[in-house]
């Protein structure tokens, strides 16, 4: 999932990748840094390795492999991982014994002994710390055995182990006997929610999620029925649709939930297997035998960091986590230095991607003047036409120093596509992806007249992109070059049998070049960017995205369907942490409605909406007068919100008695708690039901930060907090604590058995069922406050227009829920805040940022290019039958009822090629993977006989 | 539209055994729509046959194409040319264009590839459901636009029958009960009346094959 980012980042031509290296100091001022680097030396120059492995595969040491949390062996010469960026070895000199090996295998002659420790200096005007997390070491929590027990393994090591790259390559094994385990235990908040021996009060926020990822994957790797039990205080699931992925293994997937710290863990010595102890609720000491224990250790920072921390003079809080106000969520207490990610405070990935969005915005709008002055642009020759021109091939075969020429006969394949159709020239190299031979292929395209280009190498997916600018940069059409993966497909796999591996890289050289005479040259439509953004929603998270684009210089129309900006904040009062919400909006209201860039259109309604990314049309009506304006803009970003669920339970609406968080709030603030008695909340009400799975995540620290209120002011007022699981994640879990320690009591149901709420004689009783007594308690509260959830604002009408896609809950759908938590599925179109799922207003306006930085890569360029790897409809042809309209993942193909023909739209055009595969007559072609461009492979494989 | 599914594929190899040359003709309408018979079905019908065949050693040249309509003479003219090259002909095409093209062709052997199954609608990629018997006598507008031919497992034009179970039929309590649906449907129209009118039950002995003549038509003399 991650290698494409890295592929991506390792490519790019304006982030410069410094490797090995830290920060010894940062002088200088906002704008104006000067970082002192200390680069560690690597011994293997990154520039000429080109990753071939070669030196590891000789190098006769033997050293712990860390990446693989030690459950494996690597080589003194090593890369940590296969898809690591830059791809280049290095030298563990702890380890290593200087035979001189790797140097003599070395053809690259990267290899350099003498490298040292070097210092460097960068300027550079905003620096964002996104120095990450390390998992807690359960060492020396010696009840549980790490360390001891061969079975008792952490949450990272079994990851390593289910991975297909891991150390027993995906298989479910046990590491004492690699046995397949019968039953896996989890044993939940390991460092994390715990002071007594660790220290870390904190709840690590991604610990549930992964187990019971963990679990499930499990299951489906094993072989027989395998049972997997978590042991937990409180399952935390509060992520955007985590709770339904909670639920499917719990009631499908049978994976078993106990509610229970674990006491011991005992290891049975004949088996291997493990006795865990513990106390059940009822009060019982149960013994259990597993076949593995896992251990869910938290995150924490790691001391390298804290020392990073200190020589940048960046304040920490008391777990070592970034200190961050809750309305500047990626601020450092040093100007011009922005920190996200886990380091900022424990987060799964969809958060930390949020926030590194979020920083880059906020690193950026410090440089906006600057932008641009300081990037690299390649410039590109004209492209010749070479349509009309007979096929002219260019084979290029690699020799991958001795990955693929150490078992291929790299010469014969060479010659055998010599005397291949249209093949005008050919040649073998040692490193066809190096920059000398770059220059070399541009120079032969020249010399021999060559419109195509065939390299047979290594995959496309790394290095493809390299060797089509390479065409570019000699006037030739990227398009018309093709690959063929001779290594990984090829030399990898059949080195024990170089004749069988020379054959079919012949093969594969044959289909390429079948493949290569068929290709056309496509261009690529370049359309221009409108450099307006239009925000709908004009709450804190639209308020941020439109502060956030508009100091990067870009004009924004601000959509507010209300009279008046604020959104559902208005009705808040405090943070949890104390931060002044009504202060930090009239102060946020104030800078949006002064600032140039931004137009702020109030009462207005959206009508009509047309176009694609870079250049979209928005009609709204405005006003009570509905006056219709059009607006043209590049981006969108939607800023909807939600609101607070209005219970039908527990007789909310019928006794004045019975409030929501949101009303006890606004009670506190006015008339504080002095006359308060007796309150009880009710948490998860309109939320983890029937009608709504997920958990609306904002409850539990509502309901803590209110009863902390109640209990600070009036101490002797009783508050009751009943409860399925707390679910205070991060640093929020002192707040619960916090709670405990003053006195409020928290007692947990089972949603079998909700308490009842009735009107009694003095105020309302309230009957539960207490977990641990297992008698019903009866509690007089003079106030019930329901925990009521979040639900999201109705978009009805504007995704009717606009065609968002919208889940079962009313929020909206994101691109991809890890890695693109901003993106909308349509370019151009981002998301932020509470119309993404509930959250935290500090969470609200870290994606608010986030969107702003996401759209700010969009506007400030001029023009895009468009993938030409578009479907086209011979509308000649087609039937009009649908299929492709009711297949297309992304909503592209529509039947325009005035021409009466389906259309593809090239400018919203995925190129994924589902319409062209299923397309029943055939009349869709995906550029560049035509039917004939894809079968004449096939048929030249076969003409070479099986 | 008319809705058509493939053949086993074991069946239509056990048409084609004795043949060495066979043109495979696609049907660009009907069948196309509903994912059985158009470019895409041929093409990979044509290559399951030719692989199987040679597995056989009994190896067979498939031709392919496929023209717009196969119930229309016009677009069978594109054939004419190709036909006597091959030993037979298989058809994607319904009920209809396969006789059609055996009429066109009365010395080759015409093998059809597809059961027509019924006329009906499309409810998503791939999901179609029958709506429609071509009874002649269409009751539609008494119905509340639901059809008992189609839907009522006894084809009863007036109904229900004494086998309506709690909105179901007696014959599954999966299958939804017609005239249940219907009566629901004319009372939410406030159209209960018409439940009440008596249709006469449908000839269905002796049918015969059945011509149209749309008025202002007539059928030539001489085709």
């Amino acid at each position: 999932m991650i290698s494409p980012k890295l592929v991506e980042v390792g490519r790019h031509l304006n982030v410069n990748i410094i490797t090995n290296s830290e920060i010894k100091s940062v002088e200088g001022e906002p704008g104006n840094f000067t970082v002192t680097l200390v680069n560690h030396p690597r011994y293997i120059d990154p520039v000429k390795c080109t990753g071939c492995g070669e030196c590891a595969m000789h190098c006769p040491v033997t050293a712990v492999n860390s990446y693989n949390k030690g459950l494996d062996d690597r080589r003194a010469t090593f890369i940590e991982y296969p898809q690591a960026v830059p791809l280049a070895f290095g030298i563990d000199t702890d380890t290593c014994i200087g035979c001189g090996l790797c140097e003599n295998m070395c053809v690259a002659k990267a290899i350099r002994y003498d490298d040292t420790e070097r210092e460097s200096a960068l300027t550079v005007g905003s620096i964002i710390l996104a120095a990450g997390s390390q998992g807690y070491d359960p060492s020396k929590l010696d009840f549980l055995g790490y360390g001891k027990f061969a079975n008792v393994v952490t949450s990272e090591e079994f990851e390593r182990i289910l991975s297909a790259s891991g150390p027993y390559r995906g298989h479910l094994c046990r590491p004492l006997d690699r046995e397949e385990p019968k039953k896996i235990a989890w044993l939940q908040c390991i460092g994390s929610r715990e002071t007594n021996k660790c220290g870390n009060g904190y709840c690590s926020s991604v610990c549930c999620m992964y187990a019971v990822k963990e679990a499930m994957i499990a299951k489906e790797h094993a072989h027989g029925d395998l049972d997997c039990a978590i042991f937990n205080m409180d399952i935390r699931t509060f992520g955007k649709d985590y709770e339904k992925y909670y639920l499917r293994a719990k009631d499908k997937d049978g994976v078993r939930f106990i509610k229970s710290r674990v006491h011991t863990v005992v290891e049975i010595p004949e088996t291997g297997d493990l006795t865990v102890r513990f106390v059940n609720e009822a009060g019982e000491i149960l013994e259990e035998t597993f076949s593995m224990v896992v251990l869910s250790v938290g995150l924490q920072v790691p001391e390298t960091s804290k020392i990073l921390a200190q020589q940048l003079g960046i304040e920490l809080d008391k777990y070592s986590f970034v200190e961050t106000d809750p309305f500047t969520p990626v601020s450092t207490s040093r100007k011009g230095v922005y920190t996200c990610g886990v380091f900022q405070g424990p987060k799964d990935i969809p958060g930390s991607i949020t926030e590194a969005s979020a920083a880059a915005c906020a690193a950026g709008s410090d440089l906006a003047v600057a932008r641009g002055t300081d990037t690299k642009v390649i410039e590109m020759p004209d492209q010749q036409d070479v349509t009309a021109e007979t096929p002219r091939i260019g084979v290029f075969v690699c020799n991958c120093g001795i990955n693929i020429g150490g078992v291929v006969n790299v010469p014969a394949v060479t010659e055998y596509a010599a005397t291949l159709p249209f093949v005008a020239y050919t040649d073998q190299n040692l490193f066809t992806c190096s920059q000398d031979t770059q220059d070399k292929i541009k120079e032969k395209i020249i010399e021999h007249k060559l419109n195509r280009v065939v390299v047979a190498s290594c995959s496309p997916k790394t290095h493809e992109q390299m060797f089509m600018e390479t065409l570019e940069a000699c006037g030739l059409n990227r398009y018309l070059f093709e690959m063929a993966n001779i290594r990984n497909q090829n030399s990898w796999i059949h080195s024990k049998t170089p004749d069988i591996a020379t054959q079919k890289a012949k093969d594969l050289v044959r289909m390429a070049v079948a493949r290569s005479a068929m290709l056309k040259q496509l261009n690529e439509k370049v359309i221009s960017v409108n450099k307006q953004a239009l925000v709908i929603g004009g709450g804190v998270a639209g308020m941020n995205a439109a502060l956030g684009l508009g100091k990067q210089g870009f004009q924004v129309a601000l959509l507010e369907k209300d009279a008046s900006l604020g959104g559902y904040s208005r009705m808040l009062h405090h943070t949890i942490e104390g931060g002044d919400i009504q202060k930090y909006l009239k102060d946020l209201i104030a800078d949006v409605i002064a600032h140039d860039k931004i137009e702020v259109i109030t009462g207005a309604r959206v009508v009509d909406f047309s176009g694609y990314k870079g250049n979209f049309t928005t009609s709204v009506l405005v006003g009570p007068e509905n006056k219709k304006r059009t607006i043209k803009h590049g981006i969108i970003i939607v800023a909807t919100g939600a609101g607070e669920y209005t219970p039908k339970e527990y007789g909310f609406n019928q006794d004045p008695r019975v409030v929501t968080q949101v009303q006890l709030g606004d009670i506190l603030e006015e008339k504080g708690a002095a006359d308060l008695s007796s309150v009880v909340m009710i948490q998860c009400v309109g939320s983890r039901n029937e009608e709504n799975e997920n958990c609306s995540r904002i409850c539990c620290q509502n309901a803590v930060k209110n009863a902390l209120i109640i209990k600070k002011q009036n101490p002797e007022a009783n508050v009751f907090v009943l409860y399925r699981d707390i679910r205070t994640y991060g640093l929020m879990e002192d707040f619960y604590k916090e709670a405990r320690n003053l006195g409020v009591i928290f007692i947990r149901f089972e949603p079998e058995n909700p308490p009842k709420v009735e009107p009694a004689a003095e105020g309302m009783m309230v009957t539960i069922k207490d977990h641990i007594l297992q008698k019903n308690l009866e509690i007089r509260a003079d106030l019930v406050t329901l925990s009521a959830g979040m639900v999201a604002e109705d978009t009805t009408e504007l995704c009717g227009i606009m065609k968002f896609n919208r889940n079962p809950e009313g929020y909206f759908i994101e691109a991809h829920v890890k890695l693109r938590p901003v993106d909308m599925p349509g370019d151009g179109i981002f998301l932020c805040g509470t119309a993404h799922g509930p959250k935290l207003i500090t969470e609200a306006i870290a994606q608010a940022q986030a969107a702003a930085s996401r759209a700010t890569t969009f506007l400030s360029k001029s023009e895009i290019k468009l993938s030409a790897i578009t479907a086209q409809v011979d509308t000649e042809h087609c039937v009009k039958c649908l299929t492709c309209v009711r297949s297309c993942p992304f909503n592209v193909p529509v039947f325009n009822t005035e021409k009466q023909v389906i259309e593809i739209d090239e400018a919203i055009c995925h190129g994924c090629g589902i319409c062209a595969g299923v397309c029943p007559r055939q009349t869709i072609q995906l550029n560049y993977y035509e039917d004939d461009q894809i079968l004449c492979k096939i048929d030249a494989l076969l003409a070479g006989g099986m | 539209m008319i809705v058509a599914k493939r053949k086993p594929f074991n069946e239509i190899k056990s048409l084609l055994k004795d043949y060495k040359k066979v043109l495979n003709v696609g049907c660009g309408t009907c069948v196309a729509v509903c994912l059985a018979g158009g470019e895409k079905e041929v093409a990979v019908l044509n290559a399951e046959l030719d692989m199987a065949r040679k597995l056989e050693d009994n190896p067979v040249e498939m031709g392919a194409i496929t023209v717009e309509r196969q119930c229309d003479r016009e677009y069978l003219e594109a054939l004419d040319s190709l036909v006597n090259g091959y030993d037979a002909l298989l058809s994607m095409a319904c009920g209809a264009g396969i006789q059609f093209l055996a009429e066109r062709y009365p010395e080759k052997p015409v093998l059809p590839a597809v059961d027509t199954t019924f006329i009906g609608v499309n409810q998503g990629v791939g999901w179609y459901e029958e709506r429609c018997r071509s009874c002649s006598s269409c009751v539609l507008g008494l119905t509340g636009g639901i059809c008992p031919v189609t839907m009522c497992a006894k084809g009863l034009y007036n109904g229900p029958c004494g086998g309506t179970n709690k909105g179901n039929c007696e014959i599954d309590k999966n299958q939804p009960c017609a005239w249940y649906m219907i009566y629901e449907r004319l009372k939410a129209q406030n159209r209960l009346d018409c439940i009440l009118e008596i249709t006469p039950p449908s000839d269905w002995q002796n049918q015969i094959p059945r011509t149209v003549i749309q008025p202002g038509y007539k059928k030539p003399e001489k085709v």
